[in-house]
């Protein structure tokens, strides 16, 4: 996950508490989303940044699997294009695998 | 109005491994934060071989020597399939190595920053000469300034105010700060944006090599990479577009730079369509150099994967746009995509403002284009690192977008996606894969009929700056050329794909320059298939030029652009022919103002005379033919050793040289000519040794005007030989524009027919019918000098004449015997031998020592 994204999130959780805080991915990639996913829970798995080490254990989604969380005009405005384009199924089973139980 | 075309592209690869390990921002980052890392240890071992880098199937595709789609059949890792044919010249660009990019780097250098190492630059000043046009740039003089000892190298960069240059892990050179604290001219940045400057220019120079654009047609550069030049107190102050122009020489330019991120290419080609058509400028160029500081940026992944350090590699790229020429592809002004502001910013938004929308201005639909030529970064390069594959990802939000649209099932979309893209083969270089890598591809399918359409899309991710979080896109359409409209229609038939080219050399006349470009106005307005470049004349309506100060630097530049293909054929005067190449004349005869062929007007064709009069024929016979006379009829004025030329010529033709003889008009007939045939124009060809060649063709072309000025027919006309293969035609200083005019459309002439072509092939045929055989050996009272080696080459600059042609070679030999590299010629007023102005006095003494002068 990027630098600086974990930056704000590390910072996000000590202001507002891991209880309070549920991460939401839009990656493209099943690799990226669920290295992402792992990240956020168990730490930077590649040790590179400010969350190397560093176990927030927050919950990551991504956005498919919160389809029917919104409304249904909106998400097909906004995600429904890039639902036909990635490999959706992929990218859920991986967040899925990496979120913190 | 007049719409932009893309009549031109080419791209440039400069493998840079050490640059990668010491300036990519990747390693760089790694080096602070981590000093005994691991990773950059093990980087080097990833390094590829420039052969190998040379090999690599995208990279052959992005030099143009196969097209992308061709990556489809190569299997993946394309690194393990590398290309047993593949070379570092492509049709469309070329691939250099580090060594040559701090040379470049070094040259290009106004302010005395680089040093090198004597030792390296040595062998590398040696190298740059195998490449065309870069090796013309004046700034390559730079490399023998402002040398450097190794040790001063190494204090520079151990006080931190040098960046280093390592080739092959030797610190061979640095670059210096420009400003002791001013930190916009670090030593860091000022590495970055020399690296942007060589490898743009060297881009611009492949761009005039590949393509008939010249310097001096240039009005305007547009750079749009995405660095920044400036000072602490203007930090982007900018203008790497001029700083390029200048090493090209453009002279006629100006130019300025555009940002936007990865969208930069597309922003400034869009600007340059509507700098054409809106008729400010004729000619622009867009390009941009290469980002030393994106090279290696996802090595990490891919050292971790085994990988070789697949981002080795800069790229750069140039582009001409320019005013309608009823051939090259149309950049549409009426369907530009543009993600505006409002636009919002998931990827449906994105793609229906850059796609969907010009489209839809258009009247068009995602199947009426061709192919789509969107991000195309190489896959096997942002896969490994978790980014996927860029251009897949495009093609598939197209079609996706297409299926939302109801132009097709969504159970096609996997077909669709297929047919409307390609693999990606350009270097992860920010702007460089965005869009333009196809360009030169595209142009090349829609000129062969391949495609009739194609969109360029380039995206760029403003929010890198901290400036927004918006997104940029802008797309547009190029398609096939309708044939324009007006002036031109017919013409590009008659053109076929490209207009004659022919310079004119206009300094050294006897009468002033504005008669030359007289007579070249008058020569393009008769034929519009014929584009006339001045020589050492100043730019003139829609006469280019280029600029040369003297009648000597007028012949040179002239013999570089032949040699370069930038000219088809040249007209001058005052060319020295090798010996064996002699002129065929072209005369407006009196009685009927028919035009006959004089063979010949200058030059020697053989020391002896028969022979002469024979290869004249020879020669006369081939012009004609190339000028389309397929069965010329030949005459020989009445001279001495007419009736032996005769009698061999008749020879020949009965042994399978077929020769049409024409009979004189005088009452007893024969092939032999009296001065009252040439009058009357009785054969197309009159055969004549060149000395009275000369002398006719003087006679006929200023008669009327009283001698000082030529007023009649075609010149002296192309030089030809059995194995010459330029086509220069020969104008006197005494020759009017009407002359001129005539010479040109000669030359052009010969030039379509392919003189060199028919002349060699006319020599064989008289060869296969005995031509060799039938001559007495040449006698002489000197025994004939052993066959001697030439000294090194040298240009040749001086003549000196006096020596008589048939022992004209023994001199020659004599000179080389002492090392003088001399050449033989045909001066104005008789055989010369040519040396180098440093030789003059040696050559002349031993000359005269053997008995020569």
């Amino acid at each position: 996950m990027d630098l600086g994204n974990q930056q704000r999130i590390k910072e996000l959780a000590e202001q507002y508490g891991s209880e309070e805080l549920l991460v939401v991915l839009g990656g493209a990639e099943a690799e990226a989303s669920g290295l992402a996913a792992e990240t956020v829970s168990v730490g930077d798995p590649t040790y590179a940044g400010p969350l190397a080490g560093v176990s927030l254990g927050l919950k990551a989604y991504h956005m498919f699997e919160l389809k029917n969380e919104v409304d249904g005009a909106i998400y097909e405005e906004q995600v429904g294009m890039m639902e036909m384009v990635l490999n959706v199924d992929a990218i859920i089973s991986e967040v899925t695998a990496y979120r913190a139980q | 109005m007049n719409d932009p075309v893309l009549k031109g592209a080419a791209y440039a690869l400069i493998q840079a491994n050490d640059v990668a390990l010491h300036q990519g921002s990747t390693p760089v980052s790694e080096r602070l934060a981590n000093p005994d890392s691991h990773f950059l240890a093990e980087l080097p071992a990833h390094w590829r071989s420039f052969e190998q880098a040379v090999a690599y199937p995208p990279n052959q595709a992005f030099i143009g020597n196969i097209h992308p789609r061709e990556l489809r059949r190569i299997p993946r890792p394309w690194h393990g399939n590398l290309m047993d044919d593949a070379r570092a010249g492509g049709k469309h660009g070329a691939i250099f190595s580090e060594d040559v990019l701090y040379a470049l780097m070094k040259a290009v250098d106004a302010f005395d920053l680089v040093l090198l190492d004597n030792e390296f630059l040595a062998p590398i000043k040696e190298k740059l000469l195998i490449y065309e046009g870069i090796k013309q740039w004046g700034c390559l003089a730079r490399l023998d300034k402002n040398q450097a000892a190794l040790i001063r190298i190494e204090e520079l960069v151990a006080s931190g105010s040098a960046e280093p240059m390592y080739f092959e892990h030797q610190l061979v050179g640095c670059v210096k700060r420009a400003h002791e604290y001013d930190v916009a001219l670090s030593a860091h940045v000022m590495f970055e944006n020399l690296v942007a400057k060589a490898t743009g220019a060297a881009a611009l120079q492949l761009l005039m090599n590949k393509t008939r654009l010249i310097p001096a047609d240039v009005d305007y550069l547009i750079e749009c990479s995405e660095e920044a030049c400036g000072d602490m107190n203007q930090r982007g102050g900018g203008n790497f577009a001029k700083a390029v122009g200048e090493i090209c020489g453009c002279v006629n330019a100006t130019g300025s730079d555009t940002r936007s991120f990865c969208a930069g290419p597309a922003h400034a080609i869009v600007e340059a369509a509507a700098l054409v058509r809106s008729g400010i400028y004729d000619h622009v160029v867009v390009l941009a150099g290469g980002a030393s500081a994106k090279l290696g940026m996802n090595s990490r992944d891919h050292v971790k994967k085994g990988l070789p350090m697949l981002e080795d590699m800069l790229g750069a790229f140039a582009v001409h746009i320019a005013k309608n020429d009823g051939i090259s592809p149309v950049i549409r002004t009426d369907a530009v995509g543009r993600h505006k502001i409002g636009s919002g910013a998931s990827p449906q938004a994105v793609m229906q403002a850059i796609v969907a929308d010009p489209l839809a201005d258009a009247g068009l639909r995602i199947s009426d284009i061709d192919i789509f030529s969107a991000e195309l970064q190489n896959p096997e390069i942002t896969e490994p690192a978790g980014a996927g594959d860029v251009p897949g990802a495009n093609y598939k939000m197209i079609a996706a977008l297409g299926v939302m649209r109801k132009e097709f099932d969504r159970s096609r979309l996997n077909q669709v996606v297929e047919s409307i893209g390609m693999p990606g083969f350009a270097p992860t270089q920010g702007h460089i894969p965005s869009g333009v890598p196809f360009l030169a591809h595209c142009r090349a399918s829609i000129l062969d009929g391949t495609i009739q359409r194609a969109m360029i899309i380039g995206k760029g991710s403003l929010f890198l700056g901290r400036m927004t979080n918006l997104f940029d896109g802008i797309s547009f359409i190029i398609q096939a050329n309708a044939g324009a409209k007006s002036e031109n229609e017919d013409h590009q038939a008659r053109c076929g794909s490209k207009k004659t080219r022919v310079g004119l050399t206009v300094l050294g006349s006897e009468h002033p320059v504005s008669e030359l470009v007289k007579g070249a106005e008058a020569a393009s307005a008769a034929d519009p298939c014929l584009e006339v470049v001045l020589i050492g004349g100043k730019k003139s309506g829609k006469l280019a030029a280029v600029a040369a100060d003297s009648p000597e630097a007028c012949l040179k530049i002239m013999d570089q652009m032949l040699a370069q293909g930038h000219l088809d054929a040249a007209v001058a005067m005052h060319y020295a022919f090798p010996l064996s190449v002699s002129t065929v004349g072209r005369i407006i005869t009196p009685a009927f103002g028919r035009k006959v062929y004089l063979a010949n007007t200058t030059g020697a064709s053989a020391t002896q005379r028969v022979e002469a009069l024979v290869r004249n024929t020879i020669s006369g016979i081939a012009v004609a033919k190339a000028c389309g006379n397929q069965a010329p009829t030949v005459g020989l004025l009445n001279l001495e050793g007419a009736r032996q030329a005769e009698r061999i010529l008749r020879t020949l033709c009965q042994n399978g040289y077929r020769i049409s003889f024409a009979g004189s008009g005088r009452a007893d007939g024969g092939a032999v000519m009296r001065g009252n045939d040439l009058l009357r124009g009785v054969p197309d060809i009159m055969v004549m040794d060149s000395l009275t060649g000369n002398v006719m063709i003087k006679v006929f072309s200023a008669f009327s005007s009283g001698g000082g000025y030529e007023s009649s027919g075609d010149g002296y006309g192309p030089g030809v030989g059995e194995k010459y293969g330029k086509v220069v035609n020969i104008i006197s200083r005494a020759s009017g524009a009407p002359v001129v005019a005539g010479a040109l459309l000669y030359a052009a002439e010969a030039a379509r027919g392919n003189l060199p072509d028919v002349a060699a092939a006319e020599f064989a045929a008289a060869k296969k019918a005995g031509l060799g055989d039938l001559f007495c050996p040449l006698t002489t009272d000197r025994p004939l000098e052993e066959k001697a080696a030439a000294p090194p080459e040298k240009a040749v600059d001086e003549e000196i004449a006096g020596i008589e042609v048939f022992v004209i070679e023994d001199a020659v030999k004599q000179l080389w015997k002492n090392g003088i590299y001399a050449a033989s010629g045909m001066g104005c007023t008789g055989p010369v031998i040519m040396v180098a102005s440093e030789d003059h006095t040696k050559a002349i003494a031993l000359l005269k020592q053997g008995g020569y002068l």
